[in-house]
């Protein structure tokens, strides 16, 4: 039923660590070509939902099936070649990197020859390897940093790490893409930038899950989502309407009170 | 020519010895670039030496035939080993990789048949320094290949952060693995190599000194580029002998006071090709803003 139509589906995950669980039994779908939300607030369990999926974690109870393929039990590297890519709530870029190099690195899965053709240096491989140069170079213009590609990813500044790190992620070309909170540090422009592409990669058929904790972003970016807290499933659906439960604003803001409080600080 | 000679006969065995201790180094930065600590590069020139040495000894082999049978051996020790050990924690596994050097030189003290234990071996077969030479350059050829391949990409990519690595679809546990095998083929070529230079070898040979050698010479010239620890290799090999010329009996105390300095002043090592990018973009840092500052100057 719901399933139909969902290209990830969590089942009744659980996730404990020494005995206390970041997540408990969560269930969620995420809908083949849209951008679904993920959000709660500090500590619900959004970035450990993320390293379940991506097999960082293991679950301790329950399943993920994507496209077909059950993830629970599948190495990281095995669940990245089913299609499933990721960005880090802390920019987690390789140290010693040009930006070029990081993106290139994100190309692994699809470079198109094996370890060994590349090792002699075939014509085959070279002309794979110029080609997906290229690629990457246009993953790193689509983030507006193509002017910036042989420099050390770690000169940049924090908001140009992100994109790097969105390119570096595009770079297996995924159908699933999973942002961590991407528009962390950023100013209001760099995250509209980002909420564009988000919308130009759905459309182009990605799916998109993203953890973000502005609200307003959430609304503008997202078709759908999923609120969670203490590791559980607040409310799902439409955005604007999970935003204006009632369980969500306590939730997100405390009593009512302290939410209009929190208003009158800003 | 005549001078050429001179210094030959005085730095000849030098030159030798670095490019030996070069394939040594080359073994472990085959492992470290991968992120893999492992003194296990002993073992496989142990294992290259004896064979090398028995298969020209016993047999009769010449060297273009020992040597590849060198790399067989090493490499095949290296498959065991990595089989055995990419399980452990990294911490662990170099300290396991070391009580493999001690447990080898036991066995090998203990098995005379295949080692010549205590009594060791007299070689028959001297390598010349050119054959080393092309040997050595024929490494290197290897590594410059890999270093602008996929695997030289997945592999920094794996050093770096293993886990992100993973979830761009690179196996770790296969990087490594393969990283051990090349750590395997030139650690057996330097054990082989050691064996034809020295004509003697005993399992003392195969032993602390190589390890403190080859870990020396990779933080000496750093482990981020191939080109780093054949540089480490000559200088460390070359430094010793050059102050001893000056002030004699100092060689242990160089050695240990250089590496001290290095990892105090230079703990990238020599050649290191990030602390060139960054350099890089500090210059242009300075440059935008003098820039900046001119256009400025201009509108006032
Ligand atoms: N590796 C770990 N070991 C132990 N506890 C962990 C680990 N990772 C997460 N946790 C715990 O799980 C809970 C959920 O953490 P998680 O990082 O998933 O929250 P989050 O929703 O991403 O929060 P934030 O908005 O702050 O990023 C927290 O209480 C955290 O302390
Ligand atoms: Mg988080």
């Amino acid at each position: 039923m719901r399933d139909a139509g969902s290209l990830l589906v969590l089942d009744q995950v659980v996730k404990t660590f020494g005995g206390v669980a970041a997540v408990g039994g969560l269930t969620a779908h995420v809908r083949q070509g849209s951008v679904h939300g993920l959000i709660g607030p500090n500590g619900a369990g959004k970035t450990t939902v993320i390293n379940l999926i991506t097999g960082l974690f293991h679950p301790s109870a329950g399943s993920i099936r994507f496209n077909g393929a059950k993830l629970e039990a599948m190495a990281p590297q095995d669940i990245a070649a089913t299609g499933i890519s990721r960005t880090y709530q802390n920019v987690r870029l390789f140290s010693g990197m040009t930006a070029l190099e990081q993106v290139m690195t994100g190309c692994y899965l699809r470079r198109g020859v094996s370890l060994w053709s590349s090792f002699l240096g075939l014509p085959a491989a070279s002309s794979a390897w110029r080609s997906t140069r290229e690629q990457a170079l246009h993953l790193l213009d689509r983030v507006a940093m193509a002017h910036r590609a042989d420099e050390l990813a770690e000169t940049l500044s924090y908001g140009e790490q992100r994109r790097i790190e969105i390119a570096r992620a595009l770079g297996s070309d995924p159908k699933l893409l999973l942002l961590d909170e991407p528009t962390a540090g950023m100013n209001h422009s760099e995250a509209e930038a980002v909420g564009r592409l988000v919308h130009e990669l759905r459309d182009a058929g990605l799916t998109i899950l993203m953890v973000e904790h502005n609200m307003s972003l959430v609304t503008a970016f997202c078709d759908s989502c999923t609120v969670m807290n203490f590791g559980r499933l607040l409310a799902e659906g439409d955005p604007k309407t999970c935003i204006a439960d009632p369980a969500v604003q306590e939730a997100y803001f405390g009593r009512k009170n302290d939410a209009d409080r929190i208003q009158a600080l800003r | 020519m005549e001078t050429f000679l001179d210094l030959w006969a005085a730095y000849g065995s030098t030159v030798t010895f670095a490019m030996v201790n070069a394939l040594f180094a080359l073994s472990t930065y085959a492992v470290l670039s991968t992120g893999v600590l492992s003194f296990t590069t002993v073992v496989f020139a142990a294992v290259g030496g004896f064979l090398a040495a028995q298969l020209s000894g016993k047999f009769g082999l010449p060297l273009w035939a020992a040597f590849p049978a060198a790399a067989l051996g090493g490499g095949f020790a290296a498959a065991v080993v990595a089989f055995a050990f990419l399980r452990l924690e990294s911490h662990w596994m170099a300290l396991a990789s070391l009580a493999l050097v001690l447990i080898t030189r036991v066995t090998a003290l203990n098995a005379p048949a295949l080692t010549g234990g205590v009594n060791g071996l007299i070689v028959p077969v001297r390598v010349e320094p050119l054959e080393l030479a092309i040997l050595l350059a024929l490494c290197t050829v290897v590594f410059w290949r890999l270093h602008r391949s996929w695997f030289g990409l997945a592999s920094r990519a794996v050093r770096e952060d293993a886990a992100v690595a993973s979830t761009m679809g690179i196996s770790p546990y296969r990087i490594q693995f393969i990283a051990f095998l090349i750590s395997g083929v030139v650690g057996g070529l330097g054990g082989a190599a050691l064996a034809f230079t020295l004509q003697f070898i005993s399992p003392e040979t195969y032993f602390i000194g190589i390890a403190f050698t080859m870990i020396a010479s990779t933080v000496l010239g750093g482990s981020f580029h191939w080109l780093g620890p054949i540089i480490g290799a000559a200088v460390f090999t070359a430094l010793p002998t050059t102050m001893q010329a000056i002030v004699p009996q100092i060689e242990d105390v160089a050695k240990g006071v250089v590496l001290l300095l290095i990892m105090i002043f230079l703990p990238r090592g020599l050649i290191d090709p990030r602390a060139w990018g960054l350099k890089k973009a500090a210059k242009l840092r300075e440059e935008t803003e003098a820039k900046r500052a001119a256009e400025r100057d201009a509108h006032a």
